[in-house]
């Protein structure tokens, strides 16, 4: 097997809440290696959320080694952890977090703005995207025009367009009605299907069982980490 | 380069979003800016204009006359007890004087005045009597026939030499020597015609018609104590200064002025015009300046003000940024760009305004206007300092903002 692009040893993730201390992550290891589509499951206060903050180099541990495609990240400042996110790390988010006036295209092309591409160069990369999500009729639209399930596709586009390591989706399906979210669940298919890495974050066990590997938390810790040997097709929900 | 164009792009976006609050903030800075700019470039206007009149009056010339022609200061009622200076003094003092000089001595007054084309004139031309050295002295070339001679003034001669304006007013245009014009019940016949010296502050100095003033003190102004005004030229800078002592101490002693007290006349040479010119200058750009610097404070509190506002309602949207790359320079770079576009939209308005100002005085005044480019570069280099010093606390809140945070923020 290749190298790991997330390695992660028992890492802690500690906050502290007046005089106590509370663990959101406590002593976890994880690997996710190139074009995995992992799901990393688990009920509100399990640390899900920290831990897709941490591999989504949003936050960094309290104690363990972190290292992306075997860069330490415990050693990065903040403007490396800036440009991992920027060109190796997709966000998409449950609340989709486009920028409200700003068109499709312009929220698309928004990471090669900060990776310093040129404008011609970023029009068509984010033409290229959009048409890729099926939204090559909408570029101009902004957030407010468009439905929920094509606000995810344009917020996917943005996390495609720099070709990013990972894709990294906190409840992608969550405010989505179900035929919608389908909809959204076959993208994700089809992006791992092409080779793209993806991590899937959530609640749901339905969503979850998309993808090839179900890894669950429950109170800060590993409960169990298992290969899905029956993901679900689009087809059969 | 990119950030720059970018940091703007989002700027105009966040104006036109918040249009109230942006235009009163823009509207403060353009009030600032209007009272900088807007005094710098009168100011440059009037020099300009001021410089060219003061090298009509000729570089080695002063004028004499018995309350200041150009005063910016208060106390004019303590003018109004002087003495006159008559026509009878000039001659004195013109005798008395040793220094070799030219004494031009001259009265006018404004009226009308009828051509024997029939034509009558509007009350606004402006009849001087003068002497011999009137030409030379003020500068005044004859076009046309001859000027006043000393023979002229001497035998009261009722001839008059006429400006352009005349010419053009009340002989339509055509050939007027040896024409008449009458003046009161008096005809004069006309001698020559002067260079058109077109027209300074807005009046035209063709509208004249020059008669010996002689003649003018017997038939236009029959008053002896009517004041005369009196320019002596000299040949160099050293006389000039001979002369104006010379001068001084002649009138102080003719009009009996006791030692110690002030002269009750005014000498008034190139330098002492510029010299007062250039105090209520400096007036005018430090009273412009200082209400500008208060108008620029009150708007640099209003841009930090909008700034913070504008940095936590947008909030979510600096979350998403930092999550899609951001770095926090870039978004400190964001926010000060957006400070500094915003001042400089105030910036351009208040320079177009002033300069709008500036065009409706010169339309007025026909003071001839300078194209307010110190001003336009003032103003530039204000709105960046002042944008970016007042931007630059909310844009490093927004560039410390954790990121997390900022996206969970509603």
């Amino acid at each position: 097997m290749n190298q790991p692009i997330i390695e992660i040893e028992h890492i802690s993730k500690v906050y502290e809440m007046g005089s106590e201390e509370i663990f959101a992550l406590r002593d976890v290891s994880l690997s996710i290696y190139p074009n995995e589509y992992v799901a990393i499951m688990g009920p509100s206060g399990s640390g899900k959320s920290t831990l897709m903050n941490m591999l989504g180099c949003l936050d960094t541990p309290s104690s363990g080694v972190y290292n992306f495609k075997g860069l330490d990240v415990n050693e990065m400042d903040d403007n490396d952890l800036a440009t991992i996110r920027n060109k190796e790390i997709g966000f998409v988010f449950q609340t989709f977090n486009l920028l409200p006036r700003a068109s499709s295209l312009r929220n698309v092309e928004l990471p090669l703005i900060y990776a310093g591409e040129s404008t011609t160069k970023r029009k068509q990369r984010a033409e290229e995207v959009l048409a890729s999500v099926g939204l090559q009729d909408r570029m101009g639209h902004k957030p407010n025009e468009l439905s929920g399930g094509q606000r995810q596709r344009v917020a996917i586009a943005r996390a495609l367009i720099t070709n990013p390591a990972i894709i990294l989706a906190d409840e992608p399906t969550g405010n989505l009605d179900s035929k919608t979210g389908v909809e959204i669940m076959k993208l994700f298919h089809d992006l791992h299907s092409k080779g793209n890495t993806i991590i899937l974050v959530t609640h749901e066990e339905d969503i979850a069982r998309h993808a090839h590997r179900i890894v669950r938390l429950k109170d800060g810790l590993i409960e169990s980490d298992e290969k899905n040997s029956q993901p679900t097709y689009y087809e059969t929900i | 380069m990119r950030q720059i164009i970018e940091g703007i792009l989002i700027a105009f976006d966040s104006v036109r979003s918040n249009k109230l609050r942006s235009s009163l903030t823009i509207l403060s800075i353009a009030i600032g800016i209007f009272a900088i700019s807007g005094s710098t470039s009168a100011i440059d206007s009037l020099n300009s204009s001021v410089s060219r009149q003061l090298q009509e009056i000729g570089e080695y010339s002063f004028s004499i006359t018995r309350n200041p022609k150009v005063s910016f200061s208060i106390g004019f009622r303590r003018f109004a007890r002087r003495k006159p200076i008559t026509y009878k003094l000039a001659k004195e003092l013109q005798s008395e004087l040793t220094t070799t000089s030219l004494v031009s001595v001259e009265n006018s007054t404004t009226t009308s005045i009828k051509a024997n084309t029939g034509i009558t004139s509007d009350p606004d031309v402006e009849v001087t009597g003068v002497n011999e050295y009137y030409f030379t002295v003020n500068n005044t070339p004859i076009e046309d026939g001859r000027a006043i001679s000393m023979e002229d003034v001497f035998n009261k001669q009722s001839v008059a030499v006429v400006g352009n304006d005349v010419v053009v007013k009340v002989f339509n245009g055509n050939n007027p020597l040896n024409q008449t014009i009458t003046i009161g019940s008096t005809n004069y016949t006309i001698i020559g015609v002067l260079k058109s010296k077109g027209a300074v502050m807005g009046q035209s100095q063709d509208n004249v018609v020059i008669i010996p003033i002689t003649t003018y003190n017997e038939k236009v102004n029959d008053n002896r104590f009517s004041s005369v005004d009196i320019t002596i030229k000299a040949f160099s800078k050293p006389e000039l200064i001979e002369i104006m002592d010379e001068t001084t101490g002649i009138l102080r002693s003719l009009r009996n002025v006791k030692p110690g007290e002030e002269n009750d006349f005014e000498l008034l040479s190139n330098e002492n015009v510029s010299n007062q010119f250039s105090t209520f200058t400096s007036f005018i750009s430090v009273f412009g300046a200082a209400s500008g610097v208060i108008a620029l404070i009150v708007a640099g509190v209003g841009i930090m003000n909008i700034m913070l506002v504008s940095v936590k309602e947008r909030t979510k949207e600096i979350g998403i940024r930092k999550a899609v790359g951001a770095t926090r320079t870039t978004i400190l770079f964001q926010f000060v760009v957006e400070a500094i576009t915003m001042c400089q939209i105030g910036g351009i308005l208040g320079v177009s305004i002033s300069y709008v100002g500036l065009l409706l005085l010169g339309h007025f005044t026909n003071i001839e206007i300078v194209f307010p480019i110190n001003s336009i570069l003032l103003s530039l280099l204000i709105c960046t300092v002042l944008g970016s010093s007042f931007g630059l606390y909310p844009a490093w809140k927004a560039s410390k903002l954790d990121p997390i945070e900022a996206l969970r923020y509603e």
